[in-house]
């Protein structure tokens, strides 16, 4: 016996035998749902923000990190049940297509296109292209597009490509988005809607086009959202509530600086002068950055240079580096937005977000702050020795189209209502390594 | 020969594994690592020329030692709670060595040549973890050559010191968040040999067959990286980003291996007998921040640096030796080591907290002339949690342990 101990494969062995069983060791955290929550079925309500969409597009990939998706595979830590998402298949994974970088011009990226892939032929009222069917129950119900206002509309579920790949071909123009959430009877819901009551106003620079681009109503905002949460909980389901972000924390609002004229040379400065009047119009340049100059029925020649308060959207950038506008030619009304149109916004956020409060309270659901989320981090914070900020494509946050968050950024949102969830119902439930999911891919 | 038999060290053998305090690795002589690695208020035999210099004038016999550990480390992680986030290092082992030669030039004055490695850290986190955009692998190498000089002055006073010239290199591995359009995430390597001078003294002070005492210093050695390399991978490749990652960049830097005090005593109260302890003050405190000079600008700054702010600390020590019989001893000792590390610096490159350190060990005459030590000590740092929000560090709980057996040889002449 002696003999064999002595035999180095066996002495390796009991070395190594004796080390794995001496690893140091930290007590991992215990984690539970709690006594409140019940994880059976989660369902999640929303717009594009809770579909996945990101880079002007859903994509498989966009799905495969939504925050529901990411809130779903941690409640399973603790016992919640399966999470279902109308995922496009590994062949259409392109989605409804979408962008990436192309290219650097002058530091400015260029975007790509991505073509579609899950596109089925035809359009839709409204002129989308009709997206490929997805008819089996899903409970990852964030529809791009769709505001509160829509949320009540039958008739909206056949303009809008997402809520018409997942509707029944008789349902189609006949039922609510409302109808269909309530349908899948959640035990535990998620719901940030409200976004696009604002969003299609902003977006279209204060400039609405259509009916879906106008600010939704207050009180029409409130009875809908208020009948909606009062069904949804009829049945004493529990759930977090997240309101709206303020434009001003969101890179497509925020890229482009209000003075992003600069001008470099004397002549330049002295050919600007000219052109507007010598400054009969009070309009003046001088050498470095400039306020730009913009469309403005209201001021006396039609255009004004804009105020430092005012916000000029991500799209004006292409504009402003090839064609002039902000300079030669002033910058049209639907690419920036005025004090005014901000001070709207503004109000109607606060509205909403009151409402959204509100209903919170009076249910006794969880509430996430994501416009107070965003305010605080404006400045940037540091997390993992990798620095986030609410910037264009450098701060990791946001993806390319300024909007919509990155996967990483979707994880950080959902680690942030995982500790909602758990301050609420006194759960333990674990948040996620946020640096397993991506930000933006740089060519 | 030597600088062959130098190269054949540096190449093939890695210096500890952050073993002790911060980066310090205190496993100088195998004999005196069963002891609690006290040291300085005895006579040790060829390794008082790291202990205590003054002491090495008592040897009464010409001899050399030769020996090494193995560091066998490991470091647990887990990122703040209610993360479920964990990482544990795999460090390769680490196997800090030493060799001392003593020649008596006459009875009073001594001659010594001592190499060791008593600065050094191996720490392997991997390219997984949360934290590796602050490091994924980063192994820094210390060896000093130490020729020294001892003389006896009384039977009851000895003095001795040595010059230190330590070279060594430093390779630090890091994730950079930025990806390509696979996906993949950018890396940078900094790669660089480093050299430093510094110097050992002591007193040795030995008022009677039962007690003697002792002071040593050794001196703060700069490491200097002049010209090192830093090697950008899969970055990017479009101008706008990859240029601000230029190819051939290299970096200067400096790394403080601090001064340490030491005082030590010994009571022999029988003949077979010898306890020792010390106490040690450590100068951490010059270890103010870890600066990396580039040679060019990398992402649009010409240097990167974190502060470190280290305060300095004490080692306490305590240990033993029984002699069975004429051939054979026991040893045992322990230790507690003061973290330099303060509250929000903690780092994943020496997440340090207080360690203790319990040691055993014999020692075995195989003749007249030859003789082994070998040694065992198991070190258990604290857990700790940090914010490590002032060192660019990654936040979590950190839990470390480390076994660490040695041998050694002697041979007298």
């Amino acid at each position: 016996m002696k003999k064999f101990f002595y035999k180095p494969s066996i002495l390796a062995l009991a070395v190594g035998m004796f080390l794995a069983s001496c690893d140091p060791e930290i007590e991992a955290p215990s984690i539970s749902a709690g006594s409140q929550l019940d994880l059976t079925k989660y369902v999640a309500v929303g717009n594009s923000l809770t579909a996945g969409f990101q880079d002007r597009g859903l994509y498989r990939e966009g799905q495969l990190s939504s925050y529901p998706a990411i809130l779903a595979q941690q409640f399973e830590t603790v016992g919640g049940g399966e999470f279902t998402q109308p995922l496009f298949s590994e062949a259409e994974a392109n989605g409804s297509g979408y962008i990436k970088v192309g290219s650097f011009v002058g530091g400015i990226p260029i975007p790509e296109p991505v073509a579609a892939q899950a596109t089925r032929g035809g359009t839709l009222p409204g002129g989308a292209e009709a997206l490929t069917k997805h008819l089996e129950p899903v409970q990852n119900l964030g529809i791009p597009g769709i505001s509160v206002l829509t949320s009540a509309s039958a008739a909206y579920g056949a303009s809008n490509p997402y809520l018409e790949r997942l509707l029944q071909p008789a349902e189609v123009g006949n039922k609510t988005y409302i109808q269909e959430v309530l349908e899948s009877q959640p035990t535990f819901f998620s719901m940030w809607l409200g976004n696009n009551d604002i969003l299609g106003y902003a977006l279209a620079g204060g400039e609405p086009a259509n009916v879906t681009q106008a600010l939704t109503d207050t009180t029409i905002f409130e009875n809908i959202y208020t009948n909606f949460i009062n069904n949804l909980t009829a049945n004493g389901a529990e759930g977090i509530l997240v309101n709206i972000p303020d434009v001003k924390t969101v890179p497509f609002f925020t890229t482009v600086p209000y003075n992003a004229l600069t001008l470099t040379t004397q002549a330049q400065v002295d050919a600007l002068n000219a052109a507007y009047g010598s400054g009969a119009l009070g309009i003046t340049f001088a050498l470095g950055p400039n306020p730009l100059v913009v469309r403005d029925p209201a001021a006396p020649a039609g255009f004004r240079q804009i105020k430092s308060n005012e916000l000029v959207l991500l799209p004006a950038l292409e504009g402003i580096a090839g064609q002039g506008y902000g300079s030669q030619v002033p910058l049209p009304s639907n690419l920036f937005l005025s004090e005014s149109e901000i001070n709207q916004i503004n109000d109607y956020t606060s509205s909403y977000n009151q409402v959204i409060r509100n209903i919170a309270t009076s249910k006794n659901l969880a509430f996430f702050d994501v416009n107070n989320y965003f305010n605080t981090i404006k400045g940037g914070f540091v997390m993992d020795a990798v620095t986030y900020a609410p910037t264009f494509v450098t701060g990791n946050l946001f993806s390319l189209d300024g909007i919509h968050l990155t996967p990483r950024g979707y994880a950080i949102l959902a680690n942030e209502m995982i500790k909602t969830i758990n301050a609420k119902y006194s759960a333990q439930i674990p948040t996620v390594d946020a640096t397993k999911y991506r930000a933006v891919l740089l060519p | 020969m030597k600088r062959k038999i130098l190269a054949l060290i540096t190449g093939s053998l890695l210096s500890g594994a952050a073993m002790a305090g911060g980066y310090q690795v205190n496993l100088a002589s195998q004999r005196q690592i069963g002891m609690g690695h006290t040291g300085t208020g005895i006579t040790t035999g060829t390794s008082s020329i790291f202990f205590n210099p003054g002491a090495m004038s008592y040897l009464r016999e010409n001899g050399v030692t030769i020996g090494a550990s193995g560091i066998i480390s490991k470091i647990a992680y887990q990122a703040p709670e209610p993360s479920g986030a964990t990482a544990m290092t795999d460090n390769p082992i680490g196997t800090p060595f030493q060799v001392y030669g003593v020649f008596g030039i006459n009875d009073k004055l001594k001659a010594g040549l001592g190499i060791y490695t008593p600065f050094g850290s191996t720490v392997n986190w991997g390219n997984d973890w949360n934290g590796r955009f602050a490091l994924s692998e980063l192994s820094l190498q210390a060896i000093f050559i130490q020729p020294t000089l001892s003389y006896q002055i009384t039977d009851q006073l000895g003095i001795g010191a040595g010059f230190v010239y330590a070279i060594g290199g430093v390779n630090l591995q890091r994730n950079i968040p930025l990806q390509n359009s696979q996906g993949a995430y950018g890396s940078a390597e900094l790669d660089g040999k480093a050299n430093g001078v510094g110097f050992n003294a002591g007193i040795f002070f030995k008022p009677s067959e039962q007690l003697s005492f002792g002071l040593s210093y050794r001196s703060k050695v700069d490491m200097k990286v002049s010209g090192g390399d830093v090697t950008f991978s899969n970055m990017p490749t479009s101008p706008a980003i990859a240029g601000r990652f230029p190819a051939g960049t290299e970096f200067d830097a400096t790394l403080p291996l601090p001064a340490t005090l030491t005082l030590g005593a010994g009571f022999m109260p029988t003949q077979d007998l010898t306890i020792a302890v010390d106490v040690s003050h450590v100068g951490w405190s010059a270890y103010k921040s870890l600066r990396f000079d580039y040679s060019q600008d990398v992402n649009g700054s010409n240097y990167a640096e974190n502060a470190r702010n280290y305060k300095d600390a004490y080692i306490y020590r305590i240990g033993a030796e029984y002699n069975l019989s004429d051939v054979f001893a026991l040893r045992a000792g322990a230790y507690y080591d003061g973290t330099p590390v303060q509250e929000g610096y903690l780092t994943p490159e020496t997440p340090d907290s207080d360690s203790r350190g319990l040691s055993v060990g014999f020692g075995y005459k195989l003749s007249e002339d030859l003789s082994i030590d070998a040694s065992f000590l198991y070190i258990n740092k604290k857990k700790r949690t940090d914010a490590s929000d002032l060192s660019g560090g990654i936040a979590g709980t950190y839990k470390s342990v480390a076994y660490i057996p040695g041998v050694a040889l002697n041979y007298k002449f």
